[in-house]
């Protein structure tokens, strides 16, 4: 008998959530095959890279990406800059100084940056918050509301303060909705849920279904996100149909691979190559897993996984 | 494995309200008791007008008719001895949400219900009996093979052909009982759908103990490989606990919500 190979796309689909306004506008989502999986089916929407930046501005930033935004004085100049590298499909900035713990910035000190910063480019957004979720609650609330009309991704609603964000970000004034879950596939089934009994249409939410840099429990981000791909399209899972959305450049760039310096560290080599080293391997790893989208922070980041994501599709 | 599919049975010319507006052509009742089906987790609606000699044709077309329309393309099963009923309700059926069920063939009189889901691609419900009650399961089983034969040789994929062990009444039929399970492993074990109704089993019995013996039953067959059931999905018990032998099985992932969906 004559072999034939059988398809293994899916009757059912992730959804297709749009981000940003205009021309710039991107779309997440929408596949019908597990990731990458050309050969199964088109897949028309190709995962989407981000940049970083955080309310820290220049001085936040690893040595090597200081060298790269040489010139910018603000975090809006920063901002402007970001978007010019390439292969830059839209822009993420991180609150951390939000975080009472940390330097506890006024919420509208950060709200009025995220307008600048929302003023001074056209791309897609994505706000994070700093990690508190009593602070993030507040925060996010806010932001969702400052950039009304933007279609931004609010990034994140948590088990612990769902109902505030996505009131504020999903129901009044119709932003994308992130749902954080910390690597617990259950989790991220069940805020989707919530989310949705909460009224929030499930075409505008994306998940974050939780990270880590490459070594440090890795294992247990790839499962879940294959997890929660082969759910949602061999099970026809609904409520695990959402675009998945990964912060990479905040886990890698804070482990010691990517601060040890030379110095103390003289045989692995140069610092900025590792640093680039940990994101690019992350980066590629959650896609091949199944994210719909990555936020790097290196330029040389962010071009390689372009690259890598164009010659795959 | 794919989640268990629920057929609610409660749109039935058994029902005196039901068989009423059928005859009438009222829509109101009919459209309550499948929204009450579909709130409570129903997958399918079975759609059973009876012999419906007379008009069965003009009355499956519309009640296909009535229920798509009002419910997002439901899938329904087509449920009468009537062929040329069901094969007009096929012709006005949208199968965008599932293809059509025809309810249903067996191995005797009605093993030409076969070659109607072939000629349509329909699913068919194949009851694995002959004239009377089988004897044992190795007569189901030859009437599962000879059913399962007539179906490939017309070209049907065998998923599209679920069959049904015929569940027996535990007063009068208590110690056939594990028999009909086994069968179902049976079934399971060749990669067969199966489904059947299910309540036959707790038929005659107090009205508060048949949703007990239903569920126990219906985690029994879910555990021996059973993949559907004709229920009435607005018996709480049982549908809980489908959707938790769903879990159990890793049909579904489990969510803390997961009563709710």
């Amino acid at each position: 008998m004559p072999f034939t190979a059988k398809s293994g796309k899916f009757n059912a689909k992730i959804n297709t959530v749009e981000v940003g306004t205009g021309d710039k506008a991107i779309k997440l989502g929408g596949e019908n095959v597990f990731p990458f999986y050309t050969f199964d089916d088109a897949i028309e929407n190709a995962p989407k890279v981000g940049i970083e930046i955080t309310d820290g501005g220049m001085e936040a930033e690893p040595e090597c990406v200081q060298k790269l935004y040489e010139g910018c004085t603000t975090v809006v100049d920063m901002a402007k800059k970001a978007v010019t590298f390439d292969g830059v499909d839209f822009l993420s900035i991180r609150l951390e100084g939000g975080d009472p713990n940390g330097k506890n910035k006024s919420t509208e000190e950060l709200i009025q940056l995220v307008k600048d910063v929302a003023d001074a480019v056209d791309v897609p957004l994505v706000v994070c918050g700093c990690k508190n979720v009593e602070k993030d609650a507040e925060l996010l609330d806010k932001a969702a509301a400052a950039l009304e009309g933007r279609n931004a991704v609010i990034l994140a609603a948590k088990e612990e303060n769902y109902k505030t964000i996505g009131a504020s970000a999903g129901l009044a004034y119709k932003q994308v909705v992130g749902a954080e879950s910390a690597v617990d596939i259950n989790l991220a089934k069940q805020l989707n849920v919530l989310l949705t009994q909460l009224g929030v249409d499930s075409k505008t939410i994306v998940m974050n279904a939780g990270t880590a840099a490459v070594g440090y429990g890795f294992d247990y981000v790839i499962s879940t996100l294959d997890r929660v791909k082969a759910a949602a399209l061999s099970q026809g899972d609904a409520t695990l149909q959402m675009p998945i959305i990964t912060p990479v450049a905040s886990e890698t760039w804070t482990v010691k691979e990517s601060t040890a310096t030379e110095e103390d560290m003289p045989a692995w080599g140069n610092l900025e190559e590792r640093g680039i080293d940990m994101e690019v391997e992350t980066a590629a790893a959650v896609l091949a897993a199944g994210s719909d989208a990555v936020i790097l922070k290196h330029p040389e980041s962010v071009r390689t996984i372009k690259t890598m994501i164009s010659e795959l599709i | 494995m794919a989640k268990f599919v629920t057929i609610g049975e409660r749109l039935s010319t058994t029902a005196p309200a039901v068989n009423k507006a059928f005859t009438e052509r009222d829509p109101e009742p009919i459209l309550k008791r499948a929204k009450q089906q579909l709130d409570a987790g129903a997958v399918y609606l079975d759609v059973n007008i009876g012999p419906a000699e007379a008009d069965g044709e003009d009355l499956m077309k519309w009640a296909v008719q009535l229920l798509q329309s009002n419910f997002d393309n439901v899938p329904l099963a087509l449920d009468t001895s009537n062929k040329k009923a069901i094969e007009a309700g096929i012709s006005v059926y949208n199968r965008s949400k599932g293809k059509p069920i025809v309810n249903s063939a067996d191995a005797s009189g009605r093993i030409e219900n076969i070659d109607l889901a072939a000629a349509n691609d329909a699913i068919v419900i194949a009851l694995c009996n002959g004239e009377g009650i089988a004897k044992d399961n190795d007569e189901r089983m030859g009437y599962c093979q000879m059913l399962l034969e007539r179906g490939m040789e017309l070209g049907m994929e065998p998923t599209d052909m679920w069959f049904d062990p015929l569940f027996l009444v535990v007063k009068g039929m208590q110690d056939k009982q594990m028999e009909i399970l086994e069968f179902i492993k049976m079934l399971s074990d060749m990669g067969l759908n199966s489904t059947g109704g299910l309540s036959n089993n707790s038929n005659g019995m107090p009205k508060h103990i048949r949703p007990i013996m239903d569920s126990a039953l219906v985690a029994m067959a879910m555990m021996q490989g059973l993949t559907s059931a004709i229920v009435n999905p607005n018996d709480l018990r049982l549908m809980e606990t489908i959707k938790s032998c769903d879990v159990f099985k890793s049909n579904t992932l489990y969510a803390d919500s997961y009563l709710e969906i």
